[in-house]
């Protein structure tokens, strides 16, 4: 039976491969090299891991690594547990809850830069939600030019955007449990708390890894918001590093120190994702599949 | 009397959960909604301060619409619907065979391969935005269509989603369809399919926000600009010195509606089932 | 088959004499999308009905997207970009990578002549002219009449809607009408209302916040350069006397005084200005369309200065290169000409797009010419006139983008309450690495 499965294993896995190896790891390698040069006066120099020793010697690579880790260290758990609660409340049967359902949606076709455009209006000093504020009669804050609150005004921006698309995985995941397990477990007297954390969750673990994962890295890369509110400030609180490098590369031409800091960030994610495989996904299953 | 009131309060607690969330998602949007209902110059009138009169259109017009079509943007929507179609439909079958291979097969240095495929998502498209521009112009896809649509098919992050849900199918089913001497492909189709189906439709959305929210690549791609997508089509309302408010909201509005009005015909598939039994008494 | 090949023949034959009658060249131009492309499109419309030979294509690019794709295209080097449109400053660092070629000796000669000092200071690095500009720029101080008077406020010496301006009363506002900054915080302490902690109306505000292009002017009033002469070092500069008691007054304007709204989006001024609930800006001419079609009573004065300085404004806008990988430079080179020297050129140019132009022709005719003697034309009078008095470049250094980058984070923290002092070094320590980092050997 294994000798019959072997060719249809190179034929499925060939378009993806061949498209993935021309159009990503290709691009990789050529950009991954790129952080061994630098550009002077439009030539390139092979100058080794030179932009990498001047990056470690930076005082601002430090703070902008610092910002980074710390604003991960919120949002990837807060968008998680948002979306899951949203794709329980989501999958309820109660009367009306199509309409609901429909505004949950809403966020997930709302491109980002409208939703930051949209959003920088709410938080405006003479803005919505200061309004509110002043309604229960509370003074205004800065939610984006103070160092303290901008960098947790872009994670409830970046949260408002991503948790609906995130709900959806989520429920496809719910939907993957089967019923019965429910059901035997509420004949046992399980309360609907108790199944949520013995039966739910558990089951839920493979979709939980990936929506992990999937939410780590993109935040990991996030900058558009920040590129389009704050740029970094105020007072560098919110220069996460793929801000940093977007700036190296894109607004000073300098690629070899924005590969460099792209390299140092994505060998970092990659630790934090090998972290959430070896606690999420038991390493014997991975090596037995 | 007890259970009565408990059950009660539980679902109080629903409501008003959904209240809340459904206005936190509802109320950015309105305020965009009705800006593209108001006349360009009148979009920041009542926002600096902030009056209640900023939800409420007026004075109210439809001159936004008009002018979102007058620049051809019933063309520019229907050419990302197309991209974005072709692209979740190839990659749906590109990705979910890939996935089902990882799944189900063994083969030298799977885990490799695998960690690879894995990492191939993980890297910030701006910085293989040039290699990439590289290939695609060696290939003579510049102003070609295919240039939008073949780099995206294969998607890293779409195998990782079919292989983490078809490992999860068990394996006495593969074994037993194997027995009545259905071929690995059959099985795909008639088992693995329909046990994921809200799998393939997460699949298949992921593909077509990363098509519908394409941006820098299309720029680059496309340098005739002849063929336009959307966020292209919108980033022209902000020019040098002005931008066309209401039209960016109107097609904000638009593009907001469009996935939701293809998703709301298969949210059954996520529904049924299970629905209800994770906080219901 | 006799009859087929004489066919082919005939038809191989009119291609090669089409061919060769008709050397056709493409050029293709990389530029901005919007009023600018339509301009454009005018001037190449009249090249090529000169140049049959010669196709013009101009491929568009949005605003927000511009320099980051038309960087990544020159980048690698992509020989169908024949013609690039850029910013000024960023002429410096598009020389030294390479991306576009000096235009030589003798078309240095004719700008020169042709053009105002300032311009052609600025498309030129190392000694090289390397861009030929299109149009400039010029900042005006517009003010909302009713509610400087509401205030108690008499309005400065300023362009309006009824009146009339020859070129000698615009010299007599310019010099002696000119409203000091410090009369101008006045007044704008004068119109700001509050209300329970949210202020209704504005005073005052610049329209780019925190920009270097903006903001130049108020150092270099007070005599201060940004960065030194040799473009290696802002210490001492940014960070000098000069630029300390600037900042310090930018300061005041969001912390002491609290006349000006702190982090203002991109037209947004000028939004605020036209319903009411921003008594001055300072802002580009080209918000005077848009003003003059809303009810506000406004009027338009001169840049201001500092009591103890000089008056000193803004200047620069867009040029044209020649891409050093295009096949076709001297066709591109000519029409670079054509679109920037040539009096056709610049006059379709100016017509279609109405921004200040370089030429000292079109300035001179600005100034004789009586249709300028009316608003909004008298407008124009008045940047042409500081286009040749008081227009400071920007400066020209490979390490630009660092160099903005670093005084807006500077100024934008300094409005947000950050330490002058510290926000000051921070930005010197920023440029003066990146410069030592692209000056290298």
């Amino acid at each position: 039976m294994k000798r019959l499965t072997i060719p249809l294993a190179p034929i499925a896995l060939l378009p993806a491969l061949l498209g993935l190896a021309l159009f990503r790891v290709y691009p990789i390698v050529l950009a991954v090299f790129e952080s061994l040069f630098s550009t002077f006066r439009g030539e390139r120099l092979f100058v080794g891991f030179e932009n990498y020793i001047l990056l470690l010697t930076d005082n601002g690579f430090w703070q902008s690594l610092w910002v980074t880790l710390w604003f991960n260290l919120i949002i990837n758990p807060l968008q998680v547990a948002l979306a899951l609660l949203l794709a329980l409340m989501f999958v309820q049967k109660v009367p009306f809850i199509g309409i609901f359902r429909f505004l949950f949606l809403i966020p997930i076709g709302v491109s980002l830069p409208v939703a930051v455009i949209i959003w920088r209006i709410m938080l405006l000093p003479d803005g919505l939600l200061n309004g509110f504020l002043g309604a229960l009669g509370l003074p205004p804050l800065r939610f984006l030019t103070s160092p303290e609150l901008a960098l947790y005004s872009i994670i409830a921006i970046a949260t408002w955007k991503g948790i609906s698309y995130w709900m959806i995985f989520i429920i496809g995941g719910l939907q993957n449990i089967s019923p019965e397990i429910h059901e035997a477990a509420r004949l046992e007297g399980a309360s609907s708390w108790q199944r949520l954390w013995l039966v739910t969750l558990p089951l839920l673990k493979p979709t939980l890894l990936f929506v992990l994962v999937a939410d780590v890295t993109i935040n990991f890369l996030l900058f558009a918001p920040i590129f389009m509110l704050t740029n970094g400030g105020p007072r560098n609180s919110t220069n996460v590093l793929m801000y940093e490098a977007y700036k190296s590369g894109f607004v000073f031409g300098d690629m070899g120190r924005a590969m460099a800091i792209v390299v140092i960030l994505v060998a970092l994610l990659l630790v934090i994702v090998g972290l959430q495989f070896w606690l999420l996904s038991g390493r014997r299953q991975g090596a037995a599949s | 009397m007890n259970w009565l009131r408990s059950s009660q309060m539980r679902k109080g607690l629903i409501y008003l959960a959904l209240a809340v969330s459904a206005v936190v998602f509802i109320m950015p949007l309105w305020w965009a909604i009705i800006s593209s209902l108001r006349p360009n110059d009148a979009i920041f009138r009542d926002l600096f301060p902030f009056s209640p009169r900023a939800f409420l259109p007026e004075p109210l017009t439809v001159e936004a619409y008009f002018g979102i079509f007058e620049r051809g943007f019933g063309t520019i929507i229907w050419n990302t619907l197309m991209v974005a179609g072709l692209t979740t439909a190839f990659g749906l079958v590109v990705n979910g065979l890939a996935g089902y291979a990882f799944a189900v097969f063994n083969f030298p240095a799977k885990n490799t391969i695998l960690a690879i495929v894995v990492v191939s998502f993980m890297l910030p498209f701006e910085a293989i935005a040039m290699p990439l521009y590289g290939v695609v112009q060696q290939l003579g896809w510049i102003d070609n269509v295919a240039a939008l649509i073949v780099p995206s098919v294969a998607n890293g992050l779409a195998v990782f989603l079919f292989y983490q849900f078809f490992r999860q199918v068990p394996k006495d089913y593969y074994e037993a369809a194997r027995l009545e001497g259905a071929g690995p492909l059959r099985i795909l189709w008639s088992v693995y399919v329909p046990l994921s189906m809200p799998t393939c439709i997460s699949a298949g959305l992921m593909l077509f926000i990363f098509q519908w929210e394409a941006f820098l690549w299309p720029l680059l791609a496309m340098p005739a600009q002849e063929f336009k997508v959307i966020q292209v089509g919108m980033a022209s309302f902000q020019e040098q010195y002005t931008t066309a408010w209401n039209e960016l909201f109107g097609v904000a509005v638009i593009t907001a509606l469009i996935p939701i009005v293809l998703l709301l015909p298969l949210q059954r598939y996520y529904v049924q089932g299970l629905a209800g039994s994770g906080l219901k008494g | 088959m006799k009859i087929r090949t004489a066919f082919a023949t005939s038809v191989v034959a009119f291609l090669a004499a089409t061919g060769t009658a008709q050397a056709s060249t493409t050029l293709t131009i990389l530029m901005l999308e919007g009023l600018d492309k339509g301009a454009m499109e005018a001037v190449a419309d009249a090249y090529m009905a000169a140049h049959p030979d010669v196709t013009v294509e101009i491929q568009a690019l949005p605003w927000g997207q511009f320099f980051q794709v038309s960087d990544l295209r020159l980048r690698s080097g992509d020989e169908n970009i024949d013609l690039i449109y850029t910013d000024a400053p960023v002429v410096a660092s598009y020389a030294a990578n390479g991306y576009i070629a000096p235009f030589g000796a003798e078309i240095e000669a004719q700008a020169r002549e042709t053009l105002v000092a300032s311009a052609g200071q600025a498309g030129t690095f190392e000694g090289e002219l390397y861009a030929l500009p299109m149009n400039s720029s010029a900042q005006v101080l517009y003010y909302n009449i009713d509610l400087l008077t509401e205030a108690g406020i008499e309005p400065p010496a300023g362009l309006t809607a009824d009146g009339q301006a020859s070129a000698d009363d615009i010299q007599a506002m310019a010099t002696e009408g000119r409203w000091t900054w410090e009369r101008l915080v006045e007044a704008a302490n004068a119109v700001t209302k509050t209300e329970d902690g949210r202020t209704q109306t504005w005073g005052f505000a610049f329209e780019q916040f925190g920009e270097l292009y903006q903001l130049q002017p108020l150092g270099a009033s007070l005599g201060g350069a940004i960065i030194s002469d040799d473009t290696m070092t802002a210490a001492d500069y940014l960070d000098g006397d000069a630029w300390r008691q600037a900042a310090n007054w930018w300061s005041g304007l969001f912390n002491v005084d609290e006349v000006s709204p702190r982090a203002l989006g991109f037209g947004e001024a000028t939004q605020m200005f036209v319903n009411g609930q921003l008594a001055m800006f300072v802002g580009g001419t080209w918000n005077v369309p848009a003003i003059a079609e809303s009810d506000i009573n406004f009027g338009i004065a001169p840049h201001p200065r500092f009591a103890e300085g000089a008056a000193v404004t803004p200047t620069g806008s867009w040029y044209l290169g020649v891409h050093a990988a295009s096949p076709d430079a001297e066709a591109a080179t000519d029409f670079a000409t054509f679109a920037t020297l040539s009096a056709e050129g610049t006059g379709i140019w100016f017509d279609n797009l109405n921004q200040l132009p370089t030429t000292l022709a079109l300035l001179e005719a600005i100034d004789t010419d009586p249709a300028y003697d009316a608003f909004p034309g008298s407008v124009m009078r008045l940047s042409a006139w500081e286009s040749r008095n008081t227009a400071q470049p920007r400066p020209v250094t490979v390490a630009f983008s660092q160099l903005q980058d670093a005084f807006r984070t500077a100024f934008v923290d300094i409005a947000n309450g950050v330490d002058v002092d510290e926000a000051l070094v921070t930005a010197v320590d920023a440029y003066d690495e990146a410069a030592r980092r692209l000056n290298r050997q």
